[in-house]
């Protein structure tokens, strides 16, 4: 075969040019294996339980609180990260009267559990303790909130106010069964008889006591806890945002942290004479093991 | 048809098919916005707990959320994903995992630091 030697080898650059063009674009949208995968389903669970655990059993801040574990993973720039964690310190440094009186009040419940001797009166007032720390969050908050504001992009914003709303989506998922007054407590029993392999007649014994002593501890509004959450949304959102013109934070912080420190007090009163000794030795390590976890420990923002 | 002529036709379709597939494998490497994303992924968005564990990475001036194998993000009200990965996600993912936070391992121990999967 003749042909014009330059003629063929353009005919070949021109399909060459164009297979590879091909296979170039095909790479890019067959990328070689990822070297990070999906979430995996488990992994989201054990994550999930981990979360869930934690919001049983930390209310002191109230939704300032929530608001500070937002920032483990806001994934803000480098630039930014020391003025955030600063911020964050900040806030939890705020918060530290309510953290220090809802750890008075777990290792006193972890101490009358283990020797059997729970005072109620003595619990009922370092719960009026937590709840009067907790009322006093939010004002000793506010600049911290407010330079927080200023430090963040739009963005940044957006992604804070969406992590808070999942936080308060987890925490009443987390306590939902608390919550309602026709379940109470079913879910905090469930984990107990898991951990401490309480008999099903312990645990027959324990919901009956629980009905009535249950009754006692106040309901949480969670309407109230939401409308706050969609008023702190819609203001952080915005580019001018003073927290100091949020009402109705010092009420929810306070309510759902007394809610909290009632909750599980009157829970161990109503477990504790149905425990054996070594089941209630163990209950109260586990209390003693949440008291000493600092929430403001790690942290990325 | 002699043979010459089938050589010249033969010659003219190669050179139309390689043309056409180097302007539509250009115009599409330049026009599309992504890459189709590698391996099959869930139906769902990320749910709350995910959200509330889990770094964004900040794209196109939002917050976005690697997860169920497809990046995803706040529209408004609800969730929305990129159809294909945009070359800026797909670098980002490649560089490094999101990095998710532990605040509890099961039974209650603390486990205070993030970690990156």
């Amino acid at each position: 075969m003749k042909g014009n030697p330059n003629r063929q080898i353009g005919i070949c650059a021109t399909v060459l040019f164009g297979a590879c063009a091909i296979v170039g674009c095909g790479g890019v949208s067959a990328n070689s294996p990822p070297a990070t995968t999906a979430a995996r389903a488990s992994d989201v669970d054990d994550v999930s339980a981990g979360l869930m655990e934690h919001h049983r059993h930390h209310h002191h801040g109230g939704v300032t609180l929530i608001i500070a574990l937002s920032l483990d993973t806001l994934g803000v720039s480098p630039e930014q990260r020391t003025a955030v964690e600063k911020i964050r310190s900040d806030l939890h440094a705020r918060m530290e009267p309510a953290r220090a009186a809802e750890q008075e009040l777990v290792t006193m419940l972890a101490d009358g559990l283990a020797a059997g001797n729970l005072d109620a009166a003595s619990a009922d007032a370092a719960v009026a303790q937590v709840a009067a720390a907790a009322a006093k969050v939010h004002d000793a908050s506010a600049d911290a909130l407010n330079e927080l504001h200023a430090v963040l992009t739009p963005p940044e914003r957006a992604a804070l106010v969406d992590k808070v709303e999942a936080h308060w989506a987890v925490w009443q998922t987390a306590n939902s069964e608390e919550t309602d007054a026709r379940n109470p407590a079913r879910g905090k029993l469930a984990m107990l008889a898991t951990d401490l392999g309480l008999t099903p007649d312990q645990v027959d014994r324990i919901r009956a006591r629980l009905g009535e002593g249950m009754k006692t501890v106040p309901r949480l509004d969670l309407q109230e806890i939401s409308t706050h959450l969609r008023a702190f949304g819609d203001a952080f959102r915005r580019d001018k945002f003073d927290a100091r013109m949020l009402t109705t934070a010092n009420g929810a912080n306070a309510h759902l942290a007394s809610w909290g420190a009632a909750h599980l007090a009157h829970f161990i009163e109503a477990v504790s004479p149905v425990l054996t000794p070594d089941q209630r030795a163990r209950f109260a390590q586990r209390l003693r093991e949440h008291a000493a976890h600092a929430p403001s420990d790690g942290g990325n923002p | 048809m002699s043979q010459v002529s089938r050589i010249g036709m033969l010659r003219r379709l190669a050179c139309a098919i390689g043309v056409s597939a180097a302007l539509v494998a250009s115009a599409g490497c330049g026009l599309e916005v992504g890459a189709v994303y590698p391996g099959m992924g869930y139906s769902d968005y990320p749910p709350d707990e995910y959200i509330a564990t889990t770094e964004p990475v900040y794209f196109d001036g939002r917050a976005t959320y690697w997860y169920g194998g497809r990046w995803n993000y706040r529209d408004g009200g609800r969730w929305n994903h990129y159809d294909r990965e945009p070359p800026g996600l797909y670098q980002r993912r490649m560089q490094s995992p999101p990095v998710r936070r532990t605040y509890e391992a099961r039974g209650g121990r603390a486990v205070a630091a993030p970690h990156r999967r």
